[in-house]
């Protein structure tokens, strides 16, 4: 459990009630009535974790945060979320642009690769040269197992 | 005062003309922003893959910026928001012991909690001050309209940011622009995010979801949207054309950032301020502002 600092308990799965009130505040809701934030959390709290990391919905929330600010339970939806993400993403439920991301941060340790182009962009406007950010992030992947 | 100049992975690459007039902005108000070379990726992009990795991330940044004494300032929204996360966590004894072990074998010596983190606009509301802003305003913006977007991540998630504007009513960056001179216009879908979070995983719903507010924006009388984050601005401006093509509608919204909008109240030339690198014109803006 990532150290056994994150889990699903200590982001408050369990006092949900399933109002819905997460749900009918949230925009992508709106817009495809089928995501549904409330569901994803009954799914976890009756144990069906591997329909919801192996399914699309968690990679539909943009992680706006209104679903954790409008709870009345106080439960962190958007953590939740992301956590269920993790799970997915160990489990190799990985959807591409996370896999491209992922090896974009391990090669440059930025989100963005730093090219020569945008380098020169940046002189012309009398901005600081960058680079690229070396090691760092596979470093820290091999320390905490993310890399696995 | 000096503060460690925290500019992210999508700044120096996606958006100069907000690095151009941060920089020039905070020359002109008199705020040394430091640059840390040493500071890596917040961790946000790490956080859907483990979120302890993510939290280490996080946690280095604030102990370079804590080594060297100073607070962090950054213009990315979801820096700061993965960053004043990050914060409220390490308040636990425990959490924080075990990533100060790990922070150790990365070199770096440790984190007490010290550091403060604020986006540039919210050190501007709570700490420069609104009325040492107005001191410097020589060229007010009265002919300017501009419908303000926040972004998600600025306000929320509202207990990392100790509450200091509304989740779901933000004042702060309204106050702000309004200081100028220039009229904020309120508009409906004000707090809808711009979607580009999941560009990546559910573009459909991304595209829909930044067509919305532009559509809703184009329909009222404004000059431009403004607003305070690299992604969002990325979102609306540098995906405009594709947005309306993909919707099935013709935009043509400027989208400024809050620091071009100050930076020309305080008599900032636009070359200082990046508006070479608008990708939908604002001449117009220019035009209507006059010379000086």
């Amino acid at each position: 459990m990532q150290n056994g600092f994150f889990d699903f308990e200590k982001e408050g799965l369990k006092y949900c009630y399933y109002c819905g009130k997460c749900s009918s505040g949230c925009e992508v809701n709106r817009l495809e009535s089928s995501f549904q934030p409330h569901r994803i959390l009954y799914l976890l709290n009756i144990g069906m974790t591997d329909s919801v990391i192996g399914g699309d919905d968690i990679w539909k929330c943009t992680t706006c945060f209104t679903c954790s600010e409008r709870c009345p339970q106080g439960v962190k939806v958007t953590e939740i979320i992301w956590f269920a993400r993790t799970m997915a993403v160990k489990s190799g439920h990985l959807p591409e642009l996370i896999m491209h991301q992922k090896e974009t941060l391990l090669r440059t340790g930025r989100l963005h690769h730093i090219s020569h182009i945008d380098n020169n962009k940046r002189g012309k406007v009398k901005l600081p040269q960058l680079t690229d950010a070396s090691s760092l992030i596979s470093e820290i992947f091999k320390m905490t197992k993310g890399d696995e | 005062m000096r503060y460690a100049f925290y500019i992210g992975c999508t700044v120096p690459v996606k958006a100069l003309k907000y690095e151009v007039s941060t920089r020039n902005l905070a020359k002109g108000l008199g705020i040394e922003l430091v640059d840390i070379p040493e500071f890596g990726c917040c961790g946000y992009p790490v956080k859907s893959m483990d979120m302890f990795a993510a939290l280490l991330m996080s946690a280095r940044n604030l102990a370079l910026a804590e080594e060297k004494g100073m607070d962090i300032i950054g213009i990315c929204i979801g820096c700061m928001a993965t960053l004043s996360e990050a914060k409220k966590y390490l308040e636990d004894d425990n959490l924080r012991n075990t990533i100060n072990q790990k922070l150790r074998e990365l070199g770096i010596r440790e984190y007490t909690g010290k550091v403060n983190i604020k986006h540039l606009a919210r050190f501007l509301y709570e700490d420069y001050g609104l009325s040492s802003i107005k001191e410097k305003i020589i060229k007010p913006l009265e002919s300017l309209k501009f419908g303000v977007h926040y972004g998600c991540h600025y306000m929320k998630p509202g207990h990392a940011y100790d509450y200091f504007d509304n989740p779901s009513k933000p004042v702060t960056l309204d106050i702000l622009t309004d200081i100028t001179g220039a009229k904020t216009i309120d508009y409906q879908n004000k707090n809808q995010c711009c979607g580009l979070t999941i560009m990546g995983t559910a573009k459909d719903l991304s595209f829909r979801l930044a067509s919305e507010k532009l559509v809703c924006l184009s329909g009222i009388d404004i000059d431009a949207m403004l607003l305070a984050c690299p992604s969002c601005c990325i979102a609306y401006e540098n995906n405009q054309r594709l947005v309306g093509e993909k919707t099935g509608k013709k935009f043509n919204l400027p989208v400024l950032y809050f620091t071009q909008v100050i930076g020309l109240a305080i008599g900032l030339d636009e070359k200082d301020l990046g508006f070479e690198f608008n990708r939908v014109r604002a001449d117009r803006i220019i035009e209507k502002l006059g010379p000086y």
